[in-house]
């Protein structure tokens, strides 16, 4: 499965994914803000409560399960201070139940285990006017941690003005 | 000097970063230090802003959410980017603390918060990465610089120096004083633990949904 993590404006993400041969692809996921994403409290009732799913009642409790089922995930973000957007950050801070609580040593750091076998590659279009080198530097930094700490297996990372996505 | 402290935590009064924040108040007793929690009810942003505006140094301290800034905070600095911060001689310091072993892991948040100083053009002070955050509501009877939290103790030291004299700092990562293979076994021991309370069994931890 496809999965599409983006903090568009509808109008502008549905023209896009028009015009692009996204639209092929059988399975596709899409996660965008329907303004009512709740955050992450850091509560960890997703590993000790209700493993595996997110006590949050939204539209977004799940992003775990759906991270499990993707071969390949495209986020799409503003690059802010050399983070994603915030809603795109609220969703990965809402994707930890994908990982288990337990640590492992990897690249001599302490990580998450995962909790599922499957891995998927990693596609991110940054946009914005103004990002600066140092933001874009932090944002690759971002990344490359995410790889570990999240697990997924390849990325790519662009970095774009609004108006070339 | 008017200082202003940011908890970034959504845990509140009953966050490892509100712990941090005790320890360095105690380090600056003698300055007028405001606390604000961006989480917290009854206080409007516009009043932080004011705290934040005529203060001289400005500490961020919040945990890292998967490699970075929570986006709540992450919410909040920009609003304040946006509304303007005014007083442009604020120096920016930030404490950033995870749940793995290793301080290094808070690097990017920090890069992050400096990038965030320099676009709203104020001056960036220093930086700290504290690892193991979650150890310490477990260590309140440990006295700060002993034990497992020597080298806490003494990184918040130079810290709160530097903010004293408003002096920038190279950023600095620190474990705690605590053997990683110990620190790793009680940890996983704890979630067991955590999820017994709530009648959850190890397997059921580990299910796939």
């Amino acid at each position: 499965m496809k999965v599409i993590i983006h903090d568009m404006e509808d109008m502008n993400f549905n023209k896009m994914f028009e015009e692009n041969m996204l639209r092929d692809d059988k399975e596709i996921k899409i996660i965008s803000n329907n303004g009512k994403i709740k955050g992450c409290i850091g509560c960890f009732c997703c590993w000790t409560k209700t493993p595996g799913v997110c006590i949050l009642k939204d539209e977004y409790n799940n992003i775990g399960e759906i991270l499990s089922k993707a071969n390949e995930v495209i986020i799409i973000s503003k690059c802010i201070y050399g983070s994603y957007s915030p809603f795109v950050k609220n969703i990965l801070d809402r994707s930890i139940p994908y990982l288990l609580p337990f640590f492992k040593i990897q690249n001599k750091e302490i990580h998450h285990k995962i909790r599922y076998k499957n891995r998927f590659n990693l596609k991110v279009y940054f946009y914005g006017e103004n990002i600066t080198e140092e933001e874009k530097d932090t944002a690759k930094k971002l990344i490359k941690a995410n790889k570990l700490n999240i697990n997924f297996d390849k990325y790519d990372i662009l970095f774009r003005i609004p108006e070339e996505l | 000097m008017d200082v202003c402290i940011i908890n970034g935590s959504p845990r509140k009064e009953k966050s490892n970063s509100r712990i941090i924040i005790d320890y360095m108040s105690s380090m600056l007793e003698g300055n007028n230090i405001k606390v604000h929690g961006i989480f917290n009810t009854g206080i409007s942003l516009e009043k932080i802003k004011k705290d934040i505006d005529k203060c001289c140094a400005l500490i961020l301290v919040f945990p890292l959410y998967v490699d970075s800034i929570p986006s709540q905070m992450l919410e909040f600095m920009m609003e304040l980017e946006k509304r303007g911060v005014i007083n442009k001689n604020i120096v920016v310091y930030c404490a950033v603390n995870n749940g793995f072993y290793e301080g290094a892991q808070n690097r990017i948040a920090i890069e992050q918060v400096r990038n965030w100083s320099r676009k709203i053009q104020v001056q960036w002070g220093q930086g700290i990465g504290i690892g193991s955050g979650e150890i310490l509501p477990h260590l309140k009877k440990v006295p700060l610089g002993s034990g497992p939290l020597r080298n806490l103790g003494k990184v918040l030291e130079k810290f709160t120096e530097n903010i004293k004299l408003t002096r920038k700092g190279e950023d600095i990562y620190i474990n705690p004083n605590y053997p990683r293979f110990l620190w790793k076994i009680q940890a996983s021991l704890s979630w067991i633990f955590k999820a017994r309370k709530n009648k959850v069994k190890i397997w059921e931890i580990l299910k796939k949904i």
